[in-house]
């Protein structure tokens, strides 16, 4: 079975596994909050050695969380040189032709780049790596509870996000078997042009699609089959309970909050607008 | 002589993670040329990993894998060439079918090979004969046939390509004892007419005994037994211990062996038996 079967959650146990997972969506959305808080050295300083102890708190090895930094390099990349040439300030470092590059850039560069990167970082050491995609639709599902009194249809978008997070693990593994038949048949992914290339996904496409047709058909036929009719009187197999522990968590991330704010007061050296 | 050979070849699933799992430990097996090879374990013995190996779709953590004597794995490049000469039939493969007729797609293969439109359709007739697929079948869409029809159209589509190994999956998962005959033996024709080597993987022993010459015990991702038929099935004990069993008949035949009837040697079938026991009535 890939990793993929089973997203990207992480199985090992830490004190970050073991919270709340509704407490984990509202500390995800704080924490995002205060890497937005940072304006300065020491709160920017202050938000990366959070990120490490976070690191150190969930048992995520680091190559795993470097593998979710990935995909957003090149915006990093982008972000990081717009700042440096385009950030004006007063205490210009190195002109050459039309670039000039100031102190100010620099440091809104690096602070950029780390803001991006904590907040991927921290999102996904709160949520998607130590939290099961069961649980936090679930987390989501009661947290959105209260759009129910304006008719919002919240279980059935919940329900909905359960099944699709269910099905992306089992259709790339159809997708992996059927590339793998076809590929048995001579289909050659890899070479010709792009027209070429492209005619060879019809062989995938279609009988991926036929089985994602056929799955939910019989998805919606067993959910009948146990009575399934919506949220309405609906309980819950396991009820989530708050313990002391997530309530600690959140007093930690609001206090860590008002200590960005404090030393965002301090002013030393380069204060973002 | 040996067609395919399989020399300590291991297989690890997402080595260096969390998830790890040996599906191969160090097997080393080889298959007769000609003959049908039938390879026997549970869920989770590593047979259906064993299978991708055969044709190249994965490479062996460990170990080679030799088709007449050469390493598949010599020129990957070339790797097309190789699931040419090792036709591969996956589980269910029904779901592999797309095209918009029957004969279109037992077709694709061929076609993928760059052979002429003769040749092709020669092909195409002569594999949906051994399935038993009519010419009628060849002109609907594969999406009207029936679940076993389906399942023979796909085989067939293998079968054009004319692999000098044949390699199937689970071959008759999910089907009725009617349309399990009729596939196993389209299988079974396809090797005698062709001269093939035919690989079947399955868990019914009951199977493997009418179509096999030769089996392969797996279990816990090793080769537990391996030999002539009649050689597997003479170790009941053996087999017991690791959850298969020796077919029904075969069973009865040896309790009544044990208590003094005098039966010959492997019997696997009823009719066989039917008929030993009429030569001593």
């Amino acid at each position: 079975m890939s990793s993929i079967a089973l997203g990207q959650y992480y199985p090992v146990s830490s004190p970050v596994h073991r919270l709340d997972a509704r407490m984990k969506v509202i500390l995800a959305i704080l924490y995002i909050v205060c890497t937005f808080l940072c304006k300065n050295v020491l709160s920017f300083a202050a938000l990366a050695f959070s990120a490490l102890v976070l690191i150190l708190l969930a048992r995520i090895p680091l190559r795993v969380i470097l593998r979710a930094i990935r995909p957003i390099l090149f915006i990093m990349c982008f972000t990081a040189v717009l700042n440096l040439f385009f950030v004006k300030g007063e205490n210009l470092l190195f002109a050459w032709w039309k670039l000039q590059i100031y102190v100010e850039g620099l440091y809104s560069a690096a602070f950029m780049l780390l803001r991006i990167v904590v907040l991927i970082m921290g999102t996904s050491l709160f949520l998607t790596y130590t939290t099961t995609p069961i649980a936090l639709t679930d987390a989501l599902e009661s947290l959105l509870a209260p759009l129910r009194l304006i008719r919002v249809p919240v279980h059935e978008f919940a329900m909905m996000m359960t099944i699709a997070l269910r099905f992306i693990p089992l259709l790339s593994e159809e997708t992996g078997k059927i590339m793998n038949a076809q590929k048995a048949r001579g289909v050659d992914f890899a070479h010709g042009g792009l027209i070429k290339r492209a005619k060879a996904l019809i062989p995938i496409l279609i009988p991926l699609f036929v089985s994602a047709f056929r799955r939910a058909e019989e998805l919606a036929t067993a959910m009948e089959c146990r009575c399934y009719r919506g949220g309405s009187g609906r309980t819950k197999m396991t009820v989530p309970h708050l313990h002391f522990r997530d309530f600690a968590a959140l007093l930690l991330v609001i206090g860590f909050g008002a200590g960005i704010l404090y030393l965002n007061r301090l002013g030393i050296g380069y204060t973002m607008p | 002589m040996a067609r395919v050979t399989l020399e300590h070849v291991s297989y690890t699933y997402e080595p260096g993670t969390p998830f790890a799992v040996k599906a191969l430990d160090d097997v080393c097996l080889t298959v007769r040329e000609g003959s049908i090879t039938g390879i026997i374990g549970h869920t989770g013995s590593g047979k259906s990993t064993m299978v991708q190996l055969f044709n190249g779709l994965e490479k062996p953590s460990e170990g080679r894998i030799l088709l007449d004597g050469k390493d598949i794995w010599e020129n990957p490049k070339k790797m097309r060439d190789i699931r040419f000469r090792v036709g591969l039939v996956m589980q269910y493969p029904e779901y592999q079918l797309f095209e918009e007729t029957v004969r279109a797609d037992i077709a694709f293969g061929p076609r993928n090979m760059g052979l002429s439109e003769e040749e092709i359709s020669a092909r195409v007739a002569e594999a949906a004969e051994i399935v038993g697929l009519t010419a009628a079948d060849l002109d609907k869409s594969p999406f009207d046939l029936s679940g076993g029809q389906k399942r023979r159209a796909a085989i067939a589509g293998v079968m054009a390509m004319r692999p000098e190994v044949l390699v199937l999956d689970e071959p008759a998962a999910g089907l009725d004892p009617r349309g399990r005959d009729i596939i196993l033996q389209a299988v079974a024709d396809y090797g005698h007419k062709t001269g093939a080597t035919v690989i079947i993987v399955s868990h019914s022993m009951e199977d493997m005994a009418v179509y096999c010459d030769d089996i392969v015990v797996m279990a816990h991702a090793k080769v537990f037994l391996a030999g002539s038929r009649d050689e597997v099935f003479a170790h009941a004990e053996e087999l017991r211990s690791v959850g298969l069993d020796v077919p029904q008949i075969t069973h009865l035949a040896l309790l009544l062996a044990a208590r003094g009837v005098r039966l010959p040697k492997g019997i696997y079938t009823v009719e066989a038996a039917l008929r030993a026991i009429e030569n001593l009535l």
